[in-house]
């Protein structure tokens, strides 16, 4: 990852949501992207220029457009219309960002367009958030790594924030990932927790 | 035989894909439609068949075609009667709030320019108060004024027109609950389709989702009603059976959206039936 100071950035074509520029390194602000708050409160996972990314819940494309910055390629699905409009013409401007209108409760919609990836990258506002991760997991290759931003809010607004993070944490390890980072990303984002695990090597696969 | 995007592979063979770009978007989104496939594609396959001369190409092919699928996708989502309906709805709905805080905002400007103007005790209509005070005020303030009013005008046109198109899209709830109503009802749901998939009860409290939140966070009663308040049947029925009512008229509202929905055409038996159901329900009577 960039760090320019205590600052976070990614190298680009800028201008894409008027971000802040640092010379020719776009400034990827914590308090908008959940994914760069991960990395200003925890470790997360490194992105590097060889990897490929499947990004569930890419919404207007700000994020993706950082990530897009780091890696070779993003898969970035959206099922909202007015979102996949802005994300489009994200994926005009950037080579590497391949955008896909589908539900990612669905995997197999997308079966026949998205190849292995290193990492699964999900941002989604559902009930079932582990249950997505687990069935999106058919694209990670083995050893690669997730990271889950839970909306705890939206799997259930009645539950305590603790209890849903942690039910989601042993529905994925059940699930066979094991989880090696979980933060909270306060102060940046309320009730939002971030979860990375990995896969491990396969076997029966 | 396994497909992918750019082709399918049978026995080992594998067979590349040669139509133009709006084929290849077609084939897509057959693709996406189908579940028999449980292969995921691999670019070396793609360049061994023939179909690109390396992982670049394989990138550039697969973007141009995904961006083209995803423009199609999102014509035809907005290509259904009730898309631009939702944001006549929602622009009417924003209307009158805007009117409603630039209305207070000028009065308390206009009291403090006439110090003993007071509303209290004066039956003035809010659009009468209005126009007095564009005719009386000179600068910005008898502009602001000129603009509430021609926003109204605005809002009464577009509130007509929204009535008009709720028919015409949404004929049996709209002719059960008044096409301003049912449109609302409609974009609270997010949509025609999403409206006819929920159920009675939640129909029911659409638009009522603080009381309902509230409700299910702590003790509070549940909420009876949401938007279908505005529904002549449900306010005029006394206190103890407007729950009644409301219920009675959610069920048939559920009913009639999804006539709506998979049929588009007005279902007279139907509706004469639910309104003499609803009717008797709003008299005390068993529905």
């Amino acid at each position: 990852m960039i760090w320019i100071g205590d600052v976070l950035v990614s190298r680009g074509e800028g201008g894409v949501y008027n971000e802040r520029m640092l010379g020719d390194a776009r400034v990827w602000d914590p308090y908008r992207s959940k994914l760069a708050a991960l990395y200003h409160a925890g470790n997360g996972i490194g992105l590097e220029s060889s990897q490929r990314v499947l990004y569930l819940g890419a919404a207007n494309g700000t994020t993706v457009s950082h990530v897009a910055d780091y890696v070779e390629v993003v898969y970035a699905v959206e099922f909202a219309p007015r979102p996949m409009q802005d994300l489009i013409e994200v994926a005009r401007r950037r080579k590497n960002v391949i955008p896909i209108m589908a539900d990612a409760t669905c995997p197999e919609s997308y079966l026949s367009v998205v190849e292995p990836v290193d990492l699964v990258y999900q941002d989604v506002a559902q009930p079932d958030q582990a249950a997505i991760a687990i069935r999106n997991s058919v694209f990670l290759r083995a050893g690669g790594s997730v990271i889950l931003m839970l909306k705890t809010r939206s799997v259930d607004v009645r539950k305590d924030p603790v209890v849903v993070f942690d039910e989601t944490l042993t529905a994925l390890e059940k699930a066979g990932f094991s989880c090696q980072e979980s933060v909270w990303l306060a102060p940046y984002h309320q009730d939002h927790a971030a979860i990375v695990c990995t896969k491990p090597a396969a076997r029966g696969e | 035989m396994q497909s992918y995007w750019f082709g399918d592979v049978t026995d080992g063979r594998c067979q590349p894909f040669t139509g133009d770009r709006g084929a290849l978007v077609s084939r897509i989104l057959l693709l996406s439609a189908r579940t028999d496939i449980n292969a995921i594609p691999d670019w070396q396959v793609a360049v061994s068949c023939g179909f690109c001369q390396d992982r670049a190409e394989y990138l550039a092919r697969l973007q141009d075609v995904c961006i083209a699928a995803a423009e199609r996708c999102v014509k035809e989502q907005y290509s259904g009667k009730d898309a631009e309906l939702l944001q006549m709805v929602r622009t009417l709905d924003e209307i009158d709030t805007v009117i409603n805080l630039l209305s207070e905002r000028a009065t308390d400007w206009y009291m403090v320019r006439h110090p003993a103007f007071s509303r209290k005790y004066r039956r003035i209509p809010a659009h009468a108060l209005i126009r007095t005070m564009q005719e009386k005020s000179r600068g910005a303030l008898g502009k602001v004024a000129g603009e509430i009013a021609q926003l109204g005008e605005t809002r009464t046109a577009l509130a007509k027109e929204v009535s008009a198109r709720a028919n015409e899209v949404m004929p049996n709830t709209s002719a059960l609950i008044g096409g301003l109503v049912a449109a609302r009802l409609m974009a609270h749901a997010g949509g025609l389709q999403p409206l006819c998939r929920l159920p009675a009860s939640a129909i029911q409290v659409l638009g009522a989702r603080t009381a309902l939140f509230a409700h299910l966070r702590t003790r509070t009663p549940s909420p009876k009603h949401g938007i279908i308040f505005q529904h002549r049947r449900v306010h005029n029925a006394p206190r103890d059976i407007r729950g009644k009512v409301a219920r009675v008229l959610a069920g048939k509202l559920a009913i009639a959206a999804r006539i709506d929905h998979f049929r588009g055409s007005a279902d007279p038996e139907f509706l004469a039936k639910a309104q003499e159901q609803i009717d008797s329900a709003g008299k005390g009577g068993e529905a």
